[in-house]
């Protein structure tokens, strides 16, 4: 094993510091270490809260899932130095009154955690008059994006509404989460019958509205051809890392780990996602830990991607 | 990048630091990292994520074959024997063999386990002429396994699909499901087996798997789920619970945080991230003269 070289290393750190100014930052308790040979290397570079842009509240209609109080989740993503969470609804997945299931959310969010808990109501493209929930989501609840479940939600994204949904989210200035997943095919409850989200509709409905906000979450990062590539060369994509898979599947997808294909997506498109309460927390923390990031990328992924996606006070 | 350097103290974010994971001592139940067409680059390369993420020892599925073709002469074969002796440290290896062929899979236990490196028989379950491992073609290969006192590891899933759709109807013609290993487990008691993936859905995994007391559950190469491992806990005891990195194919990051989210304590953890495993293969490694500390 090679020491580290200190020198260069803290040079670099201190420079990242310096450049960005990020919400939840603290010193870290110990101070760079003496690189010894075989000892682990910590930088003095600061400690990015994160931005957690994938949870959802309420009950997984098929599991009493350990983090499904509010309270209780909040805790924990706390206890995690998570700083904001952008939380949508298990009870969108199914309902059809989606007015109840968005005014529920947006009640709960602001009882446990105001400010911490950003709500995100969703919209089913097959329901009569979705137009109408996207305007209470926005006017009414003062939600700041919409997060739709295709295949829960029972339409594709080729559904032709979804050309109209990207314009009326472009034109209110909101964020749209496309939901690719929310777990294994395999072990679905036989009853459910979902298969598996169209990527490339999305891409054509994203060229028509190039300014939209929009965010893939829960997705592989597997597309045909070029289509990750193409859609991530539009001004306001982004895509969470909580299905990324695979050992330094986040430095792979960015082009960090030597020896294998180069970048996909760049790093400013890359936010946090958890995927909590039904993943734990904690995997997609170590992601971040196991992929080699440095400062500025592992800044940018935590926090300053989505802050950039959603400016806040 | 240094595999040993970090720019964020894991410590900071409520986890646990790189000298927390090396003191877990954590033996990497399922490895596919010569699971490639190039085996033994995607090996080396993937030694910085061991190193990184603080794995003491991997268990490599695939030595002798390979998973789809266990008995076709393997290139590679030669590269990687030399491999697991420079590495024998921290690398150890199961060879596949297929129960439709219960003669040449007890030939290869024998080449590979009781005259060769391998520390544990591994079921693929990827042939495609229906021989799960609750076939009598498998009796023979067990009657070896508990002459050698070598554990054999399943793979096993419970695939939604078919007609009337269920669970376990999706599954590969010869793709054993958790209800397959009970029954091989009701008889052979005395052969510690895996239950590889806990069944894949394990929830019900666990309950295939609970009367049977020589059946350990592995968490591997699934989605992580919140309050997994508190589960099998209750049901089965921490003494039958292993895990498995599953990479590369899988994050370290995803199989380490199945067992972080559990609220237990660091003896218990310690157990489903090595002891455990450490436990059933005391005797193997002590026929192969290799001192392992429990």
């Amino acid at each position: 094993m090679q020491p580290i070289d200190r020198r260069s290393f803290l040079k670099k750190s201190l420079v990242s510091v310096t450049a960005v100014s990020l919400r939840g930052h603290q010193p870290l308790a110990a101070a760079a270490q003496t690189a010894a040979p075989n000892a682990p290397a910590v930088s003095s570079s600061p400690t990015p809260g994160i931005i957690d842009t994938n949870v959802n509240l309420f009950n997984w209609p098929f599991r009493a899932l350990k983090y499904r109080d509010t309270q209780a989740l909040v805790a924990k993503l706390k206890k995690h130095r998570v700083i904001e969470a952008w939380a949508g609804s298990f009870e969108a997945l199914l309902a059809k009154d989606m007015n109840g299931v968005n005014a529920r959310l947006a009640a709960e969010c602001l009882e446990h955690g105001p400010g911490f808990l950003i709500p995100f109501g969703s919209i089913n493209l097959a329901w009569p008059d979705w137009q109408e929930d996207v305007r209470r989501c926005h006017e009414v609840h003062q939600m700041p994006g919409i997060r739709i479940y295709p295949g829960y939600q029972p339409f594709d994204l080729d559904h032709p509404g979804m050309e109209s949904l990207m314009r009326m989210i472009a034109e209110r200035g909101l964020i749209l989460q496309v939901v690719f997943g929310m777990e294994d095919l395999r072990v679905h409850h036989p009853i459910i019958n979902v298969g598996p989200v169209t990527f490339a509709p999305l891409l054509k409905a994203v060229q028509s509205t190039p300014n939209a906000k929009v965010e893939l979450l829960h997705f592989s990062g597997s597309s045909q051809g070029e289509d990750l590539s193409l859609f991530m060369t539009k001004t306001n994509t982004v895509m969470d890392i909580s299905r990324l898979e695979g050992n330094g599947a986040v430095g792979r997808m960015i082009g960090t780990v030597q020896g294998l294909p180069s970048a996909r997506v760049p790093v400013d498109r890359i936010v946090f996602g958890s995927h909590a309460p039904y993943f734990p927390v904690e995997t997609a923390i170590l992601k971040l830990i196991e992929s080699p990031l440095d400062v500025q990328q592992l800044q940018a992924i935590m926090q300053s991607n989505a802050r950039r996606l959603l400016p806040r006070a | 990048m240094n595999p040993r350097e970090f720019f964020i103290n894991p410590a900071d974010y409520g986890l646990p630091t790189r000298d927390d994971l090396v003191a877990y001592r954590i033996w990497d139940n399922h490895f596919h990292g010569f699971a490639a067409k190039n085996p033994v680059e995607q090996y080396e390369r993937n030694n910085f994520f061991v190193e990184r993420m603080g794995i003491e020892r991997s268990i490599a599925q695939e030595v002798g074959g390979t998973l789809d073709e266990p008995f076709a002469p393997y290139p590679y074969d030669a590269e990687i024997l030399k491999i697991l002796e420079r590495d024998k440290a921290r690398l150890s290896g199961r060879t596949p063999i297929d129960p439709t062929y219960p003669e040449e899979s007890c030939a290869k236990i024998e080449k590979w386990i009781r005259d060769g490196p391998c520390i544990g028989i591994k079921y693929p379950g990827s042939d495609k002429k229906g021989v799960t491992c609750s076939h009598p073609n498998n009796d023979p290969i067990m009657r070896l396994a508990a002459e050698l006192d070598v554990h054999v590891y399943v793979h096993t899933w419970l695939k939604v699909g078919g007609m009337p759709r269920l669970p376990g109807g999706g599954n590969g013609e010869s793709e054993s499901t958790p209800m397959d290993l009970a029954k091989l487990a009701q008889r052979f008691p005395q052969v510690a087996m895996i239950c590889g993936h806990s069944g894949g859905d394990w929830e019900l995994g666990v309950r295939a798997v609970r009367p049977h007391k020589n059946v350990l559950l592995e968490f591997a190469g699934s989605d992580p789920h919140s309050g997994m491992v508190e589960y099998a806990i209750r049901e089965l005891g921490v003494d039958r619970l292993v895990w498995g990195g599953h990479g590369p194919s899988r994050s370290y990051a995803t199989e380490l945080g199945k067992v972080l989210d559990a609220d237990i304590s660091k003896a218990d953890r310690m157990k489903i991230f090595g002891g455990n495993l450490r436990r059933i293969t005391a005797s193997i490694f002590r026929k192969k003269g290799m001192k392992i500390e429990p």
